[in-house]
């Protein structure tokens, strides 16, 4: 009985506050009108995609913001929004109008996407929308005032008011992005705007209603403590997205620690080293010769400082930003020596492979990426990691289970995904049992996968 | 409710005996006897910090005070000079009143660890051997007992179990499943007529389903620790109660070196045309092994030793027992003929058996106290395990790490890899321990820094001494 009563009072008081607050926001001279500008250019997005992860193809729904950046329709958003599984985009412009949207390519490493809405419908139909500006980034200065505009649980339209906590937060997440790999390459603008999910996508603002940053997560179980990419970041990655439909980078494999307070034990100048904590087996910097406990004193000329984690991002973006196959000359200091380096660039790629589904087998597979082979100490990239079996089909009843790695069908090694595809192809047209030979933990198994 | 529940089991086996023992007026004689073949070990393992007490049953192997405890009595990582404090208590009588054991090692066939008691026991003591043992395989139905033991704090206390015989598997030790509990596990079965007819296995469980309040239910498995349903038959085990091992490290022992052996699953044996051969797959062949010196490759499938083709088992897994059994039984030095199928090849690969490389328990190992962490030899199977090339094969593992001392505050973890001490590499144990020890002992030092491995990734951790 008394609970009943709590959240009445509880509503009465929070109306009040909001009231109150309202009340002092139009004192204050309410919204600019570049704020309402960027309200037009704010969109909710509906997503419908398909998963790969129960042993079958599945769909499922999602909804996210996403703010529109140009005259033609260019609409940015999160790669945890939007992301090359997405089979049906669909946008809400600010007169509540739905219109259609394909995806223009996405950089989970950035964790941003970007969409073009479909103009001919818009024309069609006579909608209008505007587009938002970007700030420099760069100028933001903590305890600024930002607002956050959204889509949170669905509630269309959404406005929150915070400050900027801190404007270079680094955090990178090995499988952040729907399993892809996250921040290795930016730092983050962190806010106390509530963002919460649904948020996803949508414009961090100045006063101005310009841009500056894009909302894209926050911590969960924690009191407002959100992340945005900074606007900067955005405008080169919106622009490479648009001109090529993905970002390439250059990669040598090694992997950065903060030196913090170890460049005394180095016996370093001041303000120099990045520390190399680990070097990928059988990378670039690997074959170069690098090694964990190398410290990098510069990279072509120019002297790279790794002392806080927030300085990591940039010079390891420094690196990625070079063309592929360019060589980079990395003078590093171990113990006493000082070497010189000369790396050549590989394409960087993500852990995470293709995924299909093989629905006569009850099968969905991840293609084995070189990054996950190299992480699982496999010998190469052959094979398909397993990824969903479907209960009373051909490979759960042979017993093939989630983590297994196929590694051959039919005594022919898997190489590629296309190979299976065809493997699976032969099995739809004419039934006959299979043989795979799946490899878990190092442990080889044999499966008949019977029609 | 646990001190409620508890009066009524007690209660409740003690009505259940009743019930049997009732037309059978034998079976205490029989019982009181035999409970002379029996009794219960407590033994200390002491680690870095602390020592932690085990207690188990076990069974009198021989009249030289031979004791058996079964294979999961003892973690077998540890050293055995970890193992200290062998007492031997008989059931029933004051726990005050032990005798002293000597740990004396595991046989690597039977897994069974052996422990000899002080003479002052041994007329007490009554070996299983002494009670005739049951010819041939029980029939269904066919009723066996044993004994369980309670708690220390009941004084060890013997009891009645009794059972029929569920179904007899191949496992590939002729095992009986029984309906209901028959002895603790390690301890001796015995037939109606007091025939020894085998010893009691644990680790088996059975399934359940768990419903809490306002929840689906959920399977569970229970496996009941102290009493078991199932034994291995007398006329498998009994060989096993005389191989006493020779020193507390099992040596010899016996090395073919292939890695994560899997069964061949009979319907693969059909598709490649096999009927009905049973097999097992290579997953690898170890570097330096005498597999590999035969020339067996990864992935070849082992259909026959010495010409015997590999017994069907069920489940097809056992399998994998019967090649591992069959191996540890020989000597090093000892040539095996192994018969595999590659592709459609069939090949005979003669391998001459050498000793097992040194394992993890005869590592050697020291405790840095200020450091706060265990150093301990890289060994053969550390290589395995982190996929590292002999030739590469270098510096020592974290074996234990103390909470919050110098090296858990720099992030160091149990099983990390240490491969540089203050930016040098450490290629042997003895070359690793000199360098820590020299920080260890000098008092003035703040600060080192450690190259460590974890999972394939290196990391760079500073252990701030100060």
């Amino acid at each position: 009985m008394k609970d009943s009563l709590q959240p009445s009072i509880t509503r009465k008081l929070l109306v009040c506050a909001v009231v109150v607050l309202a009340w002092t926001a139009v004192a204050e001279g309410a919204v600019s009108r570049g704020f309402t500008h960027l309200l037009d250019a704010v969109v909710r997005i509906d997503v419908r995609e398909e998963s790969f992860d129960s042993g079958a193809r599945r769909f499922s729904a999602g909804i996210g913001s996403g703010v529109i950046v140009s005259a033609d329709g260019l609409i940015v958003t999160n790669a945890h929004v939007a992301s090359p599984r997405a089979v049906e985009l669909s946008v809400t412009l600010a007169s509540l109008e739905r219109v259609n949207a394909t995806l223009v390519g996405w950089d989970h490493w950035t964790d941003l996407a970007l969409l073009r809405i479909d103009l001919a419908e818009v024309k069609r139909r006579g909608l209008t929308f505007t587009h938002a500006d970007f700030a420099n980034s760069d100028k933001l200065s903590p305890g600024q005032t930002v607002y956050a505009v959204g889509t949170p649980h669905g509630l269309t339209r959404t406005v929150t008011r915070g400050i900027i906590s801190n404007n270079r937060r680094f955090f990178a997440d090995n499988r952040g992005v729907k399993g892809y790999e996250t921040g290795l390459f930016n730092t983050w603008l962190q806010t106390d705007a509530a963002i919460n999910p649904g948020n996803s996508g949508g414009p961090l603002v100045d006063e101005q209603g310009r841009v500056v940053g894009i909302n894209s997560r926050g911590y969960l179980g924690a009191d407002n403590l959100a992340f945005a990419i900074p606007a900067n970041i955005a405008k080169r990655v919106v622009a490479g997205l648009a001109a090529e439909g993905a970002i390439t980078r250059s990669y040598i494999g090694i992997v950065p620690g903060a030196l913090l307070d170890l460049e005394g034990f180095y016996a370093l100048k001041q303000n120099t080293g990045l520390l190399i904590n680990s070097v990928d087996p059988g990378s670039p910097a690997a074959k170069a010769g690098l090694r964990g406990g190398d410290i990098v004193l510069s990279i072509n000329g120019a002297p790279a400082d790794g002392r806080f984690p927030e300085q990591l991002p940039p010079v390891l973006n420094s690196i990625a930003s070079l063309p592929i196959g360019s060589v980079v000359k990395l003078v590093v200091k171990r113990g006493e020596q000082t070497i010189t380096s000369a790396v050549a660039t590989e394409k960087l790629e993500s852990r995470q492979g293709e995924e299909w589904a093989f629905e006569k087998w009850g099968l969905t597979v991840r293609k084995v990426s070189r990054a996950y082979a190299r992480e699982n100490q496999l010998d190469d990239d052959t094979g398909l990691l397993v990824i969903g079996v479907q209960p009373g089909f051909p490979a759960a009843v042979a017993g093939i289970s989630r983590g297994d790695i196929i590694t051959k069908i039919n005594r022919e090694r898997v190489a590629s995904l296309e190979l299976a595809k065809q493997m699976h192809a032969e099995f739809v047209a004419k039934p006959a049992p299979c043989l795979f030979e799946t490899e878990t933990d190092r442990r080889v198994s044999l499966y008949i996968l019977k029609p | 409710m646990i001190l409620r529940l508890r009066p009524f089991l007690l209660l409740s086996t003690l009505l259940l005996g009743r019930a049997n023992v009732a037309c059978a007026a034998d079976l205490p004689a029989l019982f009181a006897e035999r409970t002379k073949s029996v009794v219960a070990v407590e033994f200390f393992t002491e680690s870095e910090l602390d020592r932690r007490p085990s207690i188990t049953a076990a069974l009198v192997a021989d009249a030289e005070g031979t004791l058996v405890l079964p294979r999961a009595a003892v973690n077998t990582f540890l050293p055995p000079s970890k193992l200290k404090d062998f007492r031997v208590y008989l059931p029933g009588r004051p726990v005050s009143d032990y005798a002293q054991g000597e740990y004396l090692g595991q046989d690597p066939v039977s897994g069974w660890h052996f422990v000899r008691v002080e003479a002052k026991l041994r007329p007490s003591l009554v070996p299983v051997t002494a009670f005739t043992p049951v010819a041939g395989e029980p029939a269904i139905a066919e009723e066996f007992w044993g004994i369980g033991l309670r708690g220390k704090d009941e004084d060890f206390k013997p009891y009645f179990m009794m059972a029929r015989v569920s179904h007899l598997q191949q496992m590939p030790e002729r095992t009986v499943v029984a309906q209901a509990e028959v002895a603790a596990p390690g301890l001796p079965v015995f037939a109606r007529d007091g025939g020894f007819a085998g010893v009691a296995v644990g680790g088996f469980g059975q399934s359940f389903i768990q419903y809490v309040r306002n929840e689906r239910g959920q399977s569970v498995m229970l496996v009941n620790p102290e009493e078991s349903s199932v034994f291995q038959i007398a006329a498998d085990v009994t060989p096993w109660l005389t191989r006493i091992p020779a020193n507390p490290s099992g040596r010899p022992i016996a090395w073919l070196g292939v890695y994560g052996l899997q069964p061949m699953d009979p319907e693969v044996a059909t598709f490649l045309k096999l009927d009905q051969q049973s097999g097992c797959v290579v997953s690898e062949v170890l570097e330096g092994s005498p597999a590999e010196a035969a020339g067996v490759k990864n992935r070849d499938i082992i259909l026959a030793i010495d010409g015997q083709p590999l017994p069907r088992f069920k489940p097809d897994r056992v399998v994998v027992g019967f090649v591992d059994r069959d191996i540890s039984r020989r000597k090093p030095g000892e040539v095996v003929t192994l018969t595999v199928l590659r592709g459609t090849e069939r090949l005979e690969l003669k391998s001459t058996l050498v000793e097992q490389p040194k394992l993890l328990r005869e590592a050697e190992r020291i405790y840095f106290e200020r450091i706060g962490f265990t150093a301990r030899e890289f060994v053969y199977g550390d290589g395995i395990m982190r996929r590292v090339k002999l030739g590469a094969r270098k510096g020592v593992i974290a074996h234990f790490v103390k909470n919050n001392s110098p090296a858990g505050a720099a992030g160091l973890q149990p099983d990390d890899w240490i491969q540089e001490v203050d930016g040098t590499e450490v290629r042997t144990y003895a070359e690793a321990v000199a360098k820590l020890a020299a920080i260890e002992a000098d008092l003035a030092r703040t600060e080192f820094v450690l190259l460590t491995s974890r999972n394939g990734e290196t990391a760079v951790l500073r252990v701030k001494l100060k």
